[in-house]
């Protein structure tokens, strides 16, 4: 706990810290249990790690995977969970693998399928922050994984076609942000008044989905519609990430 | 959407037929954990709304599937497989479990179906097409036990391959058995916390989530595997084991059948 932890993460833009959602979920919960990170963003240097971003670098260990690295982080002290009841902490696995199964198709078809927000949005992102020549295959990389875990998680038969699957997807992305919504209602946050894991994580998928600039917008729409939800995460922007919005 | 809308009030009109059959592979030989729990569950929920349903064995029950997954049902001329769309089918029809709760209990309920398919039922895949050990003796030997050699072999590496590439892509092939075990102690833990000392989920009446626990749970305490390890974690929790005895005297007991019943603590002949 003496040295300061290095998190290596993807960086930010559109007013976000973030525009990864496991980054921004580490960063998230850091800033939320007081957790000293340095953040360094993954540049087109060769220095940085191109294995899983994110990345926590401690004095002892090297933790990949933003579940570990929370758990890592929980171990060293740094727990925002610490008032939940037992209900409300199996409450936030719950609503985490809702996320998962049903939010998480939608979002990576958006950012990483969609063939119109792919090339003019997210490829050129990533791809400048990456250095050569790496940048030339790691995006596609990237968006072919994507694209298999939507096929394996939902293309079974009947629904062989991405084109089938697609509206699927969404229709289950849109519940989901409902879900959401509903189980907000008027508080500020999903526990109460501080922000705890599942915030981190809820904030995590959504604040991407809510400010980057996509040309084909379908889920974002219905998440603009849902007020709560957009109110959710510009409270936690301008309540714990105000210093470092400018970051690029 | 609309389609849908318009076929499931067409759907409506029919009332329930008596002769509902359930179709699931064969259950002494053939069947693996996974799509035990999964039938039993739909099986609880229909015997939850009280829906005569009769089960049938076939051995190919799994390719007669309009989606590839045990069980489905066969409803008249309507065909409807996996627990989701036989609860939005039972609901066109009139009889829904989940009418009683709010939005804010209907959003709990269904972040708490999610966290069983997450970690229950991958963890169950996980064991059965990823364990070597529980591949060897188990898995292969039942999954291809109705054709003959080398078809039997042909049809269980074909599926192993289709699983393990389902776990790498989710994340899930690089967790060692200890990490599975973990995650399924870590599901039970809070679905016990949640269940607390109430009869059901939702308090007084039971619902889908009921059912499915239950089927999961079920099959995982009652099934011979390899090893006792599984069943130990949810053992660990009282609350739990009480909770599916509960439902099995319940919505069970006095049902025909040899198997689910009454051999419930002797682990004796339900799964081998």
């Amino acid at each position: 706990m003496a040295a300061p932890m290095e998190l290596s993460c993807w960086g930010g833009g559109w007013g976000l810290p973030s525009v990864h959602t496991e980054s921004l979920i580490v960063m998230a919960y850091a800033r939320f249990s007081g957790a000293p990170l340095r953040m360094s963003a993954v540049d087109h240097s060769w220095s940085a790690p191109q294995g899983d971003v994110p990345v926590l670098i401690s004095e002892d260990a090297v933790i990949a995977q933003p579940a570990k690295i929370l758990n890592y982080l929980r171990k060293q002290k740094y727990n925002a969970d610490y008032e939940l009841s037992a209900k409300q902490g199996a409450d936030t696995l719950a609503y985490i693998a809702l996320l998962e199964e049903k939010l998480l198709p939608a979002i990576l078809h958006t950012f990483w399928v969609e063939a119109e927000n792919y090339c003019s949005v997210t490829k050129p992102w990533y791809a400048s922050r990456i250095p050569f020549p790496l940048r030339l295959y790691l995006p596609g990389k990237m968006s072919r994984k994507a694209l298999n875990r939507i096929l394996l998680m939902r293309g079974e038969p009947p629904l062989y076609r991405l084109n089938d699957v697609e509206a699927q997807i969404y229709r289950d992305a849109k519940e989901c942000l409902n879900l959401l919504s509903n189980r907000l209602g008027t508080s500020q946050f999903f526990f109460g008044n501080t922000p705890t894991t599942l915030d981190a994580f809820v904030f995590g998928f959504l604040a991407p989905l809510y400010k980057v600039h996509f040309p084909k917008v379908q889920l974002q729409e219905h998440l603009k519609q849902l007020h709560n939800l957009c109110r959710f995460c510009d409270d936690i922007l301008s309540g714990y990430f105000r210093l470092s919005v400018t970051d690029g | 959407m609309s389609r849908d809308e318009d076929s499931s009030i067409i759907l409506a009109a029919e009332p329930w037929p008596e002769n509902a059959a359930l179709y699931q592979q064969m259950k002494e030989e053939q069947i693996l954990l996974s799509d035990n729990a999964s039938s039993l569950a739909v099986q609880a929920f229909l015997q939850m709304c009280s829906l005569p349903v009769q089960v049938v064995c076939r051995p190919n029950a799994e390719y007669m599937s309009p989606s590839g997954k045990v069980p489905f049902i066969h409803v008249g001329n309507q065909v409807v497989s996996e627990l989701g769309p036989i609860v939005q089918f039972v609901k066109a029809k009139g009889h829904s479990l989940s009418d009683g709760l709010d939005e804010v209990q209907k959003a709990e309920m269904k972040a708490y179906m999610e966290l069983v398919n997450n970690m229950l039922l991958t963890a169950e895949l996980y064991l059965q097409w990823c364990d070597d050990a529980t591949v060897e003796e188990i898995t292969h030997p039942r999954y291809g036990s109705p054709y003959p050699w080398p078809l039997n072999r042909i049809l269980a590496y074909q599926k192993q391959w289709e699983v393990r590439r389902k776990m790498k892509a989710i994340g899930w092939a690089g967790k060692s058995l200890e990490q599975v075990l973990e995650d399924v102690d870590q599901c039970c833990q809070a679905l016990s916390q949640r269940l607390g000392t109430q009869p059901y989920f939702f308090n007084k009446l039971p619902t889908e989530l009921d059912a499915l626990v239950f089927g999961h749970l079920f099959t995982i305490l009652t099934t011979q595997l390899t090893s006792d390890e599984l069943s130990e974690k949810v053992k660990n929790y009282s609350n739990l084991v009480a909770f599916c005895r509960r439902i099995e005297q319940q919505y069970f007991e006095g049902r025909d059948k040899d198997s689910s019943s009454t051999s419930r603590f002797s682990k004796g002949p339900l799964l081998r």
